[in-house]
């Protein structure tokens, strides 16, 4: 249930008796900007670690632990053309505690929302430092996990835009010009201008949520005006992009593009599609590439359909890069020509089916439908209907999902041991 | 019979049985949820390195990483792929090796009474041939490879080398390419038939299904084998709680950015496996949140003066034999990190942050966390199943965390932090050239 709090501020309530815990999620939308992402990610470390109340970290978390152990965090993401930042904080259900959490859960996500440490237009100095070099060093070290690399390289390679070609936290290089005084810009911006989704989740009065988030005092602002998908043109040929590292294991990840709609009957026959192709222990990728030739440790396809893309990703050995690229062509030909039993395909939609009823007991899922759902008002998004859509996808609609994957880009991390 | 055990703090009923065979059932049914998970356990993990059945003179040794190959190979059927049976339900089906155990699990949100037949099957029906275990051997070797290229993975197993260097504990759960190499069927056969003996097994159901149409299930399913043949089992790895055996300091380079200290603590008093042995390591795992958490002003100094980042952590791992502390993350400074942790570590009694008051707080954390755990089914069958071999219910921490008094804490502290257990290990990020 979506309800409009002020203009450009909604709430969606799930309420649910199945957990020991509430969930409150403020959700801050923005049009993905090249040059805002660093900025963006920057502040939340800020947010998360300092405060006006809570000016350094230990009494932030001192708090927390008040609260019952309660836990906090903001993070950033993207959805297509949309960049987000989340902050949310689980805290325990009344059943369990001597008082109600939920308003203090509230009063803590206001008093570390509207009330930073920010003095004279500035945030605080050395917290900005800190937090901008911990910042730095940690994506400086995002390489250090091969596969991390690999997973960021093949979508440099695919994407044009440069907004949409970096990870959705920015680049180290980014946070170089930012300032204490010009974060205060950037926090300013999203909390004046972005859009507002806020989602709880739990044992809870839908008014007395809604009392609750009407106490936060959010202005009014404009909905935001951007279509969420991001579908870049296909181009010919291939873009490949090799480096080599000291490691032992090559990683091989391949990058397509998918032709789909939003949250419609494309866009289930196309995950059905992917899910045959590379998506669990029984898709050709797992059977024929890992299992049977033993070609790779791991061999796998993940879909982002909101950026009309399909990832494959790969742990082999070096000399099998060319034989590897082969069989997995080879594999999503399979499924586009048909070459797969209806056993498999059920087999494949049944598991499907039952991932999506079990992810009915995950607060993640269910929080992250009632978001998608506020993102696309002109949708029905509900997991009944992902259910519904699922089950109708025809063989010939999978087949002519896979046809329409066409493959853009390719990243080889070569192993070289030295 | 079934025996009901309610545990009303925590919320949740347990109902528990004890097979003819031995084999030992756990069930939690969650009326609210729509998934049910199972898991079946064998106490059998990486560091059994040998046994002895009665009768027997010698030991039987085994190759590192024999677990952890037989929990592949367990899949793997003659005319079938047990993933294949579950997939057909829609099940999904996994499995995982540790130290001290071995898991196969499926979750589903239908199909439960099929889905428990095909997992006790297919975990209790070994085959292997010749080729299916070379083929499995390349599949492993690369698994490994993958591990050595993983830097966070290289430093605990450093340190764990550190600490129990003549332990089976100190080597990679799924062994090395040299000693998988020499892995047989027969080999796995032997194994198979000592460690997978429902009495060293257990059965754990947690979610929304028919408890007693279940267990009527597992029990049709396991009077069809036969166990009658079974010998008694005696293992020949022994714990490890000496001192001289530490190795104080080792280190490695690795192609990464940036650098990785840790520093272990090796219990050298046995923890035991009943509720006393609860209070003692949650009084640890306290007194490493009052000395090291992030709400204590030490906490804020470290992270300040940029001795400790994000990366910063800190556990206390207990399992059959041993238990030990590990703590660390990435510095430029390897050495000031691990410096400075020891000194915080072993000058715990003058932190500001050991205090009675911030010991009440953070208990009272510790319970909320734990119930806030319960969401999870996952969660829920994973600290049944490895807290199935001992005497102790994991739905009795809130009261065990809550009867903690902050002189139980001293006395954790007292028994743990020794100076001869300390160790040390470095990974040195290398140069650019």
């Amino acid at each position: 249930m979506r309800v409009k709090i002020v203009e450009g501020v909604h709430l969606n309530v799930v309420p649910s008796k199945q957990f020991k815990t509430t969930h409150v999620n403020i959700q801050f939308l923005a049009p993905l900007r090249r040059e805002t992402i660093g900025a963006r990610t920057l502040l939340t470390s800020l947010l998360e670690t300092s405060s006006a109340d809570y000016p350094s970290q230990n009494l932030l978390s001192a708090q927390l632990e008040k609260m019952y152990g309660a836990s906090f965090g903001i993070g950033v993401s993207r959805s297509g053309r949309v960049h987000r930042v989340g902050a949310s904080i689980n805290v325990l259900d009344d059943n369990f505690t001597e008082s109600p959490l939920l308003p203090e859960a509230f009063a803590f996500l206001r008093r570390v929302l509207f009330r930073p440490l920010i003095k004279d237009g500035s945030f605080d100095a050395a917290t900005f430092a800190r937090e901008r070099d911990n910042l730095a060093i940690y994506l400086n070290s995002m390489n250090d996990d091969r596969g991390t690399q690999a997973g960021l390289r093949v979508q440099q390679t695919y994407f044009d835009d440069p907004a949409q070609a970096v990870p959705s936290f920015g680049t180290a290089a980014d946070l170089g010009n930012l300032t204490a005084q010009s974060l205060v810009d950037t926090y300013t911006d999203m909390l004046q201008n972005d859009q507002i989704e806020i989602i709880v989740m739990g044992n809870v009065d839908a008014d007395h949520v809604a009392d609750l988030t009407r106490e936060l005092n959010f202005a009014p602002r404009a909905d935001l005006n951007v279509s969420i998908p991001y579908d870049q043109a296909v181009h010919g040929g291939i873009r490949l992009f090799q480096e080599s590292e000291d490691v032992k294991q090559s990683k091989l990840n391949l990058a397509y593009h998918v032709q789909t709609d939003s949250f419609g009957p494309r866009y289930y026959a196309a995950e059905l599609a992917a899910q045959l192709f590379g998506g669990s222990p029984l898709s050709l990728l797992f059977r024929n590439v890992r299992e049977k030739q033993s070609m790779a440790y791991y061999a796998n396809a993940s879909t982002n359909l909101n950026r009309h893309i399909m990832m494959v990703q790969t742990g082999i050995d070096a000399v099998n890069r060319a034989r590897v690229e082969e069989l997995i062509g080879e594999q999503l030909a399979m499924v586009a020509n048909g070459k797969f039993t209806d056993g498999q395909l059920e087999a494949v939609r049944t598991g499907m089916l039952s991932d999506r009823r079990a992810a009915l007991d995950s607060m993640q899922y269910l929080s992250d439908m009632a978001l998608t759902a506020a993102l696309f008002p002109n949708r029905v998004v509900t997991p009944e209907r992902e259910l519904e859509l699922i089950t109708a996808a025809t063989r010939a609609e999978v087949q002519q999902a896979a046809a329409g994957m066409q493959l853009q880009a390719v990243y080889f991390l070569k192993g070289e041991t030295k | 019979m079934l025996k009901t055990e309610d545990y009303s703090q925590s919320g949740e009923v347990v109902q528990t049985d004890v097979l003819d065979n031995g084999l030992h059932v756990q069930y939690v049914y969650k009326p609210d949820y729509h998934k049910t998970y199972a898991m079946f356990t064998t106490n059998f993990g990486s560091i059994d390195n040998s046994f002895r059945l009665a009768g027997d003179e010698e030991f039987t040794r085994v190759p590192a990483g024999t677990a952890h190959f037989l929990e592949h190979k367990l899949f793997d059927k003659e005319d079938y792929d047990a993933f294949d049976l579950f997939g057909k339900t829609g099940a999904s089906a996994n499995a995982f090796t540790s130290a001290t155990q071995t898991s196969y699990l499926f979750s589903t949100t239908d199909h439960v009474a099929e889905n428990v037949d095909i997992l006790l099957s297919f975990v209790q029906d070994p085959y292997f041939t010749d080729a299916t275990v070379e083929k499995e051997k390349g599949i492993i070797g690369q698994e490994i490879q993958m591990y050595q290229d993983d830097a966070d993975w290289q430093l605990y197993s450093g340190i764990l080398g550190n600490l129990y260097p003549t332990h089976p504990l100190h080597v990679d759960v799924a062994g090395s390419i040299d000693s998988i190499a020499t892995i047989t069927p027969d080999m796995l056969k032997t194994v198979h038939a000592a460690f997978y003996q429902p009495r060293n097994m257990t059965l754990t159901v947690v979610g929304n299904f028919d408890v007693d149409a279940i267990h009527n299930v597992v029990q049709a399913n396991q009077a069809k084998h036969d166990f009658s043949q079974l010998r008694e089992l005696e293992r020949g790895v022994q714990p490890d709680y000496a001192a001289d055996s530490i190795l104080p300091y080792r280190m490695q380079t690795l192609p990464i950015s940036r650098s990785k200290a840790i520093v272990g603590v090796k219990g050298l008093t046995e923890i035991p496996d009943n509720r006393d042995g609860l209070r003692q390591t949650f009084a640890v795992r306290l007194l490493l949140e009052m000395i090291f958490g992030d709400s204590g002003a030490k906490y804020l100094d470290l992270y300040d003066q940029g001795v400790i980042d994000e990366s910063f952590f800190y556990e206390f791992t207990t399992g059959r034999g041993f238990n030990y502390i590990t703590l660390g993350g990435d510095s430029a400074d390897p050495a000031q990190l691990s410096e400075t942790l020891i000194n915080v570590l072993t000058d715990y009694k003058d932190s500001p942050d050991f205090t009675p008051a911030r010991f009440e707080v953070l208990k009272r954390a510790a319970v909320g966390k734990f119930f806030a755990s319960l969401n999870s089914l996952e969660n829920i069958a994973n600290q049944l199943a490895s807290q199935s071999f001992s005497s102790v219910s994991p739905f009795l921490i809130p009261e065990v965390v809550e009867g903690l008094t902050f002189a139980d804490v001293q006395n954790a502290a007292e028994m743990l932090v020794r100076s001869e257990a300390i160790s040390v290990f470095h990974i040195h990020a290398e140069e650019e050239q």
